[in-house]
């Protein structure tokens, strides 16, 4: 089975209080911040490896080839993706700021369409932009099905069929979903349990986890050997310009970080509808 | 001239840094320190290769040297990691080399723990959690498996680094050199563990700083917060000095060590003293800055200074290394 995981490089969420603005209020500025993989994807990574691999013995019995799209420097996010396990990654060259949902579904849509994979999978959302559009973007650009927010994905023929449990607000579906496909994961995703593809023995449990494997020294060493492609918008023949523009960024109000006691739950009650404006 | 640490030096750190940011939390290093066995990252740690990356392709290792290793032990220094990590980096390659390779296999793949005792030091440090001890006694270098040790239990400033005043006998020892040999290889030994005791004093010197400054930008008195008081600012700023001082030593020493340098041992001796008093250093400042609430037990600083306090004497106390390093500059034996 062939996976194709899209990852992005975001600002680290634990540092997530040192974004800035720029003095025009027209952009989010990444002066000084730390880039981490965007931790949904690196979800959806753990889900791809864990589809391809015999869980117990970790021998691999499948591809993953991992793609970014950003400048020269998210290298290093597709590094950290070889590191972990996938076997190849992609870099389309592009500028964080012009990336909308949009060019980032066209650009790959054409990745898909060159490298034929059995499934995409994929982070529902980014953390920076948070507009969860990618996915389904994606699976309508190609005609695929699409199963978002999964908890669960288990195949046992390749990824030719798969049953695909999504997490909904009023509980949880289960789909019978024809390959190829294009899935979108949750973090209970690295459930223990969560992902079997036929190879890793059904009584297989992963170990607790919150997030996606450590890259192993070894793996670190291996990923310098590992090919990365480089290529552009231009050159996959995709119109790079955004629909989307940001008229203005504004950072939420400082807290003033003064406590009230108050003596009742009446005297709360009428703060809160009075002062505070929140009832 | 590249000065800097390589991407994949990097990319190691970071590995380090997140399986212990998820599993060497302060409440795990408390729960240590409480005698609650709870469970460590040294399993980890052994899985993603850490604890054998000196050792070469053919003992079951990367070949990596102590500039790779560096960034890893300033990390758990950072977490306060309560394994006897630095040990493992500094004795193994040798302890695998020397006809110990059973022991370095298990020490590598996280399922036995070793200390050291090198010379006339009176203690052996993690002396409850150690499996195997290497020794070196003047005339040969061995590993003497624990319950062949004789263990007297020392109260430890330190309560996640137990210690204990060793006896030693000949029973199931495994010797690995003796004489002029085994004063070379128990020589290398020292210097890598002094080294490896700088980076991991480095790395508790930038938590003891982070801790510092987050309360000083948090605690308010007089209706503004103590940071922006000129008197907390400088201390705070002295603190980042003596460790932004600190820490090319030891990469310097690092480098040394493993391009086998013949100023080794005084470039590891200038890492470890400058290291041990910066630490002191920025314990004494962190402590200043926190107030009362610093010396509770309950808060977490006391793990990091108490720790820095137990490794300012491990391998070497600042006048062991001040006299060595005078030694050195004089050319004498």
């Amino acid at each position: 089975m062939k996976i194709l995981v899209p990852i992005k490089r975001v600002a680290d969420p634990d540092n997530a209080n040192k974004v800035k603005i720029s003095g025009d209020g027209t952009e989010v500025t990444s002066e000084g911040l730390e880039w981490k993989m965007n931790p949904f994807d690196e979800w959806s990574l753990e889900a791809a490896l864990r589809l391809t691999e015999d869980g117990k013995t970790k021998s691999r019995v499948g591809e993953v080839v991992v793609v970014s799209i950003g400048p020269k420097d998210a290298v290093a996010t597709i590094r950290q993706g070889l590191a972990m396990g996938a076997e190849r990654g992609i870099l389309v060259e592009g500028e964080d700021k012009k990336l909308d949902a949009l060019v980032v579904a066209k650009i790959l849509q054409k990745i898909v369409e060159k490298e034929n994979p059995d499934l995409v999978v994929l982070g529902k959302q980014t953390v920076d932009g948070d507009s969860n559009l990618v996915g389904t973007y994606l699976a309508e650009f190609l005609g695929w099905p699409v199963a978002n927010y999964a908890t669960s994905i288990r195949t046992s023929d390749d990824g030719k069929t798969l049953t695909i449990v999504r997490e909904l607000d009023t509980g949880a579906a289960t789909l019978e979903v024809k390959g190829p496909a294009v899935i979108t994961t949750s973090d209970r995703i690295l459930h223990p349990h969560a992902v079997k593809n036929g190879v890793t023995p059904d009584d297989f449990a992963y170990p607790e986890s919150e997030g996606g494997r450590y890259a192993s020294l070894k793996g670190i060493m291996a990923a310098k050997k590992k090919p990365v492609e480089e290529t552009s918008a231009a050159a996959l023949g995709v119109d790079a310009a955004p629909q989307v523009s940001y008229v203005s960024f504004k950072l939420p109000p400082a807290r003033s970080g003064s406590t009230t006691f108050v003596e009742s739950a009446a005297e709360l009650v009428q703060k809160l509808r009075n002062e505070a404006k929140v009832l | 001239m590249r000065f800097g640490f390589t991407e994949d030096q990097l990319m190691l750190r970071d590995t380090v840094r997140e399986i212990l940011a998820r599993e060497c939390t302060p409440e795990v290093v408390r729960a240590v320190w409480e005698k609650k066995s709870p469970k460590t990252p040294y399993g980890t740690l052994a899985e993603a290769g850490v604890l054998g990356m000196t050792l070469t392709e053919e003992q079951g290792g990367l070949g990596l040297d102590e500039t790779d290793a560096a960034l890893p032990l300033e990390e758990a220094g950072y977490a306060a990691l309560p394994e006897p990590i630095v040990e493992a980096i500094a004795a193994l390659p040798v302890v695998a080399a020397h006809g110990g390779g059973a022991w370095a296999e298990k020490i590598a793949a996280g399922e036995a723990r070793l200390s050291i005792s090198i010379g006339d030091a009176r203690l052996v440090a993690f002396a409850e959690q150690a499996d195997v001890f290497l020794r070196y006694d003047g005339k040969k270098l061995y590993l003497a498996p624990r319950e062949e040790v004789a263990l007297e239990m020392q109260v430890s400033v330190d309560r996640t680094r137990s210690i204990a005043v060793p006896r030693f006998t000949d029973e199931g020892a495994t010797v690995l050199a003796e004489g002029a040999e085994a004063a070379e290889l128990a020589a290398l030994v020292f210097d890598r563990a002094a080294l490896g005791s700088a980076l991991f004093l480095n790395g508790l010197s930038r938590k003891m700083l982070e801790l510092a400054v987050e309360y000083a930008k948090d605690r308010v008195q007089f209706g503004r917060p103590i940071g922006s008081q000129q008197a907390v600012k400088h201390r705070l700023a002295d603190a980042l000095i003596a460790l932004e001082f600190a820490k090319p030593l030891a990469y310097r020493a690092a480098w040394s060590v493993a391009v086998a340098d013949p100023e080794r041992s005084l470039h590891v001796s200038l890492a470890k003293l400058r290291a041990s008093e910066a630490a002191r250093f920025v314990a004494k400042q962190s402590l200043q800055v926190h107030g009362a609430i610093g010396y509770t037990i309950e808060h977490d600083l006391h793990l990091w200074m108490k720790r820095a306090w137990a490794l300012a004497a491990a391998y070497g106390t600042e006048d062991f290394h001040r006299d060595r390093i005078g030694r050195a500059i004089l050319n004498e034996a």
